[in-house]
């Protein structure tokens, strides 16, 4: 217990940020709304209660569907881009690895080459 | 030199992964025609790799010479028992699935292939030695796993449990990816030798966290309680033959690979995770216990039924002995007889139609018109129930002999009691079927397949399986030594 | 194959294949094959018993099987045969072959015959393992073997509520008493290291005088065993204080009350004491209560039998009255008299009870006296085989000249008792000659009510049951009194009739044992050391002082004998409006005795009804309340809610499912910091 007491002790800058941070951005909502009411008239109607975003309302639900055919195809691409990403460092240390490292790429883009070779057979890359 | 040794010690993987390959590219080509062509093909790569992995059980092999990949991979006696297990049971789900996907005229090429790829994966599992090969072989069974779940993509309910599966799977696999890094971090290492030289002594607290992690996402792949929830949901979504595949072989990958890791990786830290196996375990039985009881479904029964029997399976590994080890391994090829056999029994039940029932309610009676297999189901449930002189009870038996020998009276004690309650749902089935006023629904004729597996696991689970406890004992035994190998 | 094998396992063997049979090898077959063992078992009794008579036999142990080998507690299965053996053998077998025959008439419409007759030779079959018994622990089994089937055939007819509770009585009374049997039992073994009766009783004498702490106090180790076995034979044989079971034993069928309450399983108790007489004779204070207990017995049981009305009650009481001689005529040292008192009174006893079953048998189940009468002319056979047994079991006899068998016996238990000569046995001398008074009061009263006198039959309503049956419910159905007021005479109609020749030739052989067993048999029983041959401990001084003891107490038996057939006579046959004045001078007196002394209602008190408060509190609140709430149902309750409880979790959402993981995360990530 005593470990966690002074683990715990470590946090505390982090706890007074917080608790200034709190302080901060509450002054800065709270302290207009309330200068306005103190110092200006109190008038709203329903144009100024209206939410207001970037000028204009949203036209239509943000999460629309994609068409399945984008998974797809991002699925697919991901697995090529991984395997550059996997080349380079395979690359430059391929005189480490020796055979045995050349063997394994080897097998590996073989098993990618098949598994392109069974999505292309299957119309995984055709888009009608 | 060393690299063509490490090819020869994987060689049911290359089998497994070569004419998984091939028949992939023969389901593109040949398409659904050819699925069962490339069913019985799917059958005989696993019967090759079984051949293959024999020896190293039969020769009990352990130590360095096991060793591939500098140390990534370990192909000792504990791992073939294992991996013999899991090819049976793939085998197992691969002869009963046409007859059942035929009927919804589903039946794709693919699904030998799955499975194939599913059973290399864990194959890859029970015989990892370091975390990463661990969390390569989980994935690539997992991955296999989700799209099987969801494998008759019309229906709503396998859509839903594969979806399920999916997303906490990747929680669990989130849990011990997270579990690995904290291990690796404190250990300094990612081989189980490696963590367990490292941490051998006083345990940190970080390292501890790693491991409370890694246990949490393998006891979400065996379905302990309380990283169960899936379970229900998705045997009862998924195609029957597939829970047959997910109740039997996974099961067995995933205890198998637990038992790996707490005795490999965490072995210097028993008493930290044994407390932990302990409450899981006992939890798991009654969770499973009280959750079975008001099932209607024999699909969802069957499942709350598997987190039931992990709880006993984890008994044995609370024991933290090898003779617990070995009681498990038994416990595990008994479990996946009857799991089996109860699997194929439900896959039989059938209405004039063809379709599948699977309503308790509907099987009442069952014994008037389908004398065998309700004979069949009621010894499965006698068996799973633990009741003498069934071979269910041999396992519990076992298992509960480990703890007892491990000084763990009181764990033992409160396990033989909660399986009171968990005979109580067993004997309602088979009263059901015997003493209900039949509702004559189960009438369909059975595939011959589904007959010869369900009269071969009767016949193992009957009390003559009870000849085989000295050569399943020795086998296990010999498997329980080379995990506790100390070399 | 020494014949006590087959003697013993006879029985056995017929009860159990006609018990298995039972219906299925017909009323006949059973009948047969039980009869048939029995009278084997006699004839093998009566050769095993003649040599010991004619002393050519000597005392040998038969062993059967292997049964406890456990440290230094040894015993085996064993057959012990020696003259106390022979005796009991006889006694056994002869009365059990009779009665097995009897039965044959007199459950003739019983529709559970083989049932009957399995018991019956089930009985004997324990009865003979007690009597055999080498070691107290198979003493013991048979002592529980013949408590179990006098249970069952107590309870014989089962649907009757009152038998069911007179063999649940039978069977709790006797476990008060099987409970210091059994300490007994087991203090002898602490004392003695050994259940060997022959060691034992080896050993008793060096014991004499040696004493044992318990809860602090200082204890005669002797007769702390002998009082608590003799609290076992207290038991068994219906002494005062646990004597309440056996007139309620009377609802099992009559032959029963002959065989079981009357001539063999009633007598365990005295057997027992004689068997162990050595270990008694080093007990002074437990003889003194052996003595006391059975003289008071034979008084208090002989008092109640002379206002009973019930036929089989009278002999009941009568039965607990003459044990209490055979009591306290061991308990003065005459062990010798005792058993010679148990062989005749086996003989009469028998008769009357079977006797009385014949009655009941021509009366159509009545048991009540006070419907008798007149039967002399209707039933004679029977009439004169229960004068046998009256003139029996009254003493009658002339010096030595001849007389009836409990003559002999009764005559040398109550000389035997003046002659020991301490205050206690003289005591015991005056209860037994009052009691005798009273026996031949109350026994020539049942003579007299049931064979003399006017038909009273017509008040019965079993004898109109009877005659009813016979004519035909659809004429008589309406006017019962219209019909029997016809006759006038008291008969209703009825015409008794004498029994079938099974029941009779049982009474015929009975007869002749009454009338002749004690003029043959008391020269061995009493005065020969070498026919006993060490069988039970003999007193020699003692046999020699009887015959010193004044005239006057020769004659007290006779004398007394006399004056209470004279009363009887003057009361039930002279003057029968005495009994009426008499019980309306002495109500008080009257209701006692006739109430049996309040024993009853004395101990539904004290004992039974605490015994169902705690039994009902135990049940409610212990068992339904505590167990069953806590137990099965509330194990039940909580498996039911829990149930619910797994299927609320199990909502189908994913969220909650990975909620429930992140929660179990949680949960054994706090338990390992903890």
């Amino acid at each position: 217990m005593e470990s966690l007491v002074v683990d715990l002790s470590q946090y505390l800058p982090i706890l007074i940020f917080l608790v200034i941070a709190l302080a901060l951005s509450a002054a800065f909502v709270f302290l207009p709304m309330g200068v306005a009411r103190l110092t200006g008239t109190h008038k709203p109607d329903a144009e100024k209660l209206s939410e207001y975003e970037c000028g204009f309302p949203a036209f239509e639900d943000p999460r629309s569907q994609f068409d399945v055919r984008f998974y797809l195809v991002a699925i697919l691409f991901i697995v090529f881009d991984l395997e550059a990403a996997f080349l380079f460092p395979w690359a430059v240390s391929l005189d480490m690895t020796g055979w045995p490292g050349w063997i394994t790429m080897m097998v590996f883009l073989f098993e990618l080459a098949i598994g392109l070779a069974y999505a292309w057979k299957k119309g995984a890359l055709e888009w009608e | 030199m060393e690299f063509q040794a490490s090819l020869a010690l994987v060689a049911p993987e290359l089998v497994l992964s070569l004419s998984g390959l091939a028949l992939l590219l023969a389901a593109a080509w040949g398409g659904d025609k050819a699925s069962r062509l490339i069913s019985i093909l799917a059958v005989a790569a696993l019967v090759g790799a079984g051949f293959l992995a024999a020896p190293a059980l039969c020769n009990g092999a352990s130590g360095p010479d096991t060793l591939a990949f500098g140390g990534q991979v370990k192909v000792d006696a504990f791992a073939a028992f294992a991996k013999l297990l899991i090819y049976l049971a793939a085998a197992a789900s691969l002869i009963v699935a046409p007859a059942f996907f035929e009927r919804v005229k589903a039946m794709r090429a693919e699904y030998p292939v799955l499975v194939l790829f599913a059973a290399m994966g864990m194959g890859i599992m029970v015989s990892a030695a370091d975390l990463v090969t661990l969390y390569i072989g989980l994935e690539l069974n997992s991955l296999a796993a989700y799209v099987l779940a969801a494998f008759l993509r019309t229906d709503e309910r396998s859509a839903e449990a594969g979806l399920k599966y999916f997303v906490l799977g990747a929680l669990a696999s989130g849990f011990l990816l997270y579990g690995m890094s904290l291990t690796y971090g404190f250990a300094g290492t990612t081989s189980f030798a490696g963590i367990h030289a490292a941490l051998a002594g006083d345990m940190s607290k970080g390292a501890l966290f790693g491991l409370v992690f890694v246990l949490s996402g393998l006891a979400f792949k065996i379905s302990a309680a309380p990283f169960h929830m899936w379970t229900p949901d998705v045997y009862e979504g998924a195609p029957t033959p597939v829970t047959t595949f997910f109740a039997s072989a996974p099961k067995v990958a995933a205890m198998a690979l637990t038992m790996r890791v707490v005795v490999d990786a965490f072995g210097a830290q028993v008493q930290a995770w044994q407390q932990i196996v302990m409450i899981v375990a006992l939890v798991s039985i009654v969770v499973g216990a009280l959750g079975a009881i008001g099932q209607d479904n024999i699909k969802r029964l069957m499942a709350y039924s598997s987190i039931n029997n992990v709880g006993f399976i984890l008994i044995g590994l609370a024991a933290a002995t090898q003779q617990g080890a070995s009681a498990m391994l038994v416990y595990l090829a008994i479990y996946v007889a009857m799991t089996i056999g109860g699997f194929v029994a439900i896959l039989m039940l059938k209405d004039a139609n063809g379709e599948p029932v699977e309503q308790i309610a509907q099987i009442a009676g069952l014994s008037s018109h389908r004398k065998v297999l309700a004979v069949c189901l009621a010894m499965i449930m006698f068996s799973l129930a633990g009741i003498p002189p069934l071979f269910g009870f041999w396992g519990k038996f076992l298992v509960f002999q480990a703890a007892v020998q491990a000084g763990m009276v009181p764990l033992a004690a409160i396990g033989i009691a909660a399986s009171v309650i968990g005979a109580f749902y067993y004997l309602k089935v088979v009263k059901v079927m015997y003493f209900d006023e039949p509702a004559n629904v189960a009438v369909g004729k059975s595939d011959w397949a589904h007959q010869a597996l369900l009269a071969i696991c009767a016949i193992f689970i009957s009390p003559l399986g009870y000849l085989l406890t000295g050569w399943l004992g020795g086998m296990a035994d010999k498997a329980a030594a080379a995990l506790y190998f100390v070399g | 194959m020494h014949p006590i094998l087959l003697i013993v396992f006879l029985p056995l063997l017929a009860a159990i294949i006609g018990g298995l049979g039972n219906r299925g090898l017909g009323n006949t077959v059973v009948k047969s094959l039980t009869t048939g063992a029995l009278f084997a078992s006699c004839g093998l009794s009566w050769m095993t018993f003649i040599p010991f008579l004619a002393g050519t036999a000597e005392a040998s142990v038969v062993p059967v099987l292997t049964w406890v080998h456990s440290g230094t507690l040894t015993f085996d299965w064993a057959l012990r045969v020696d003259a106390l053996t022979a005796i009991m053998l006889v006694v056994i077998t002869t009365v059990s072959a009779l009665v097995h025959l009897y039965s044959w008439g007199y459950m003739a419409e019983d529709p559970d015959q083989p049932r009957f007759f399995a018991y019956l030779s089930l009985f004997t079959f324990a009865m003979l393992m007690l009597v055999t018994a080498n070691n107290l622990v198979q003493m013991f089994f048979g002592w529980e073997g013949v408590g179990l089937a006098s249970y069952l055939l107590i309870g014989f007819w089962f649907k009757k509520p009152s038998a069911n509770a007179a063999a649940i009585k039978a069977f709790v009374v006797n476990r008060v008493g099987d409970l210091g049997f059994m300490l007994g039992i087991f203090g002898t073994y602490l004392v003695f290291q050994t259940t060997s009766i022959p060691e034992i009783l080896a050993a008793a004498p060096g014991m004499s005088g040696a004493s044992m702490t318990f809860l602090g106090m200082h204890l005669q180790t002797m007769d702390v065993l002998c009082i608590l076995l003799f609290i076992g034979a207290m038991g068994k044989s219906a002494q005062l204080g646990l004597h309440t079971w056996l007139p309620d034993a009377m609802e099992g069928p009559t032959p029963v009350s002959a065989l079981i309450h009357a001539a063999t399983m009633v007598t365990a108790g005295v057997f027992m004491v004689c068997r162990l007489s050595p270990m008694f004779e080093a007990a002074p204070v437990a003889l003194a209560m052996v003595t006391f207990v059975g003289a008071a017995t034979c008084f208090f049981a002989a008092t109640i039998g002379t206002t009973q009305w019930d036929i089989k009650r009278v002999i009941a009481y009568s039965t607990c009255s003459q044990l209490g001689y055979m009591f306290f005529a061991a308990g003065v040292g005459a062990y010798g008299a005792a058993m010679f008192h148990l062989f005749t009174h086996a003989f009469f006893k028998a008769l009357l009870f079977l006797g009385a079953g014949s009655v009941i048998h021509a009366m159509h189940h009545e048991q009540d006296m006070r419907y008798y009468g007149g039967l002399r002319k209707h039933i004679p056979l029977t009439f004169w085989a229960m004068m046998a047994g009256t003139l029996a079991i009254t003493g009658v006899g002339i010096a030595d000249v001849f007389g009836f068998a409990g003559f002999y016996s009764k005559d040398a238990i109550l000389e035997v008792a003046w002659a020991r000569g301490t205050e206690l046995s003289h005591f015991a001398f005056w209860m037994g000659t009052i009691a005798a008074l009273l026996t031949s009061f109350y026994s020539w009263r049942l003579v007299f009510l049931t064979f003399f006198g006017k038909p009273r039959w017509d008040q019965s309503e079993h004898i109109q049951h009877a005659v009813h049956d016979d004519h035909g419910h659809a004429a008589h159905g309406h006017d019962d009194h219209a019909h029997h007021d016809a006759h006038g005479d008291g008969t209703a109609g009825y015409h008794p009739h004498e029994s079938p020749v099974s029941m009779l030739i049982p009474l015929g052989v009975l007869s002749i044992g009454a009338i002749f067993a004690g003029l043959v048999f008391a020269p061995p029983f009493l005065q020969s050391e070498e026919f006993w041959g060490g069988a039970i401990y003999y007193n020699e001084a003692l046999l020699h002082a009887m015959h010193g003891v004044p005239v006057w107490v020769k004659l007290a038996a006779t004398v007394v004998m006399l004056i209470g057939v004279t009363t009887a006579w003057f009361a039930y046959i002279k003057d029968t409006s005495i009994p009426g004045k008499f019980v309306a001078q002495f109500r008080m007196l009257h209701a006692f005795l006739y109430n049996k002394w309040y024993f009853d209602e004395l101990y539904n008190f004290l004992f039974v009804k605490p015994a169902f408060w705690l039994g009902r509190q135990l049940w409610m609140r212990g068992d339904v309340g505590l167990i069953d709430r806590f137990g099965p149902n509330g194990a039940a309750w909580v498996v039911a809610r829990g149930t619910l409880a797994a299927k609320r979790v199990q909502s189908g959402y994913l969220y909650s499912y990975a909620l429930v993981m992140l929660v179990g995360l949680v949960a054994a990530i706090t338990w390992v910091m903890l």
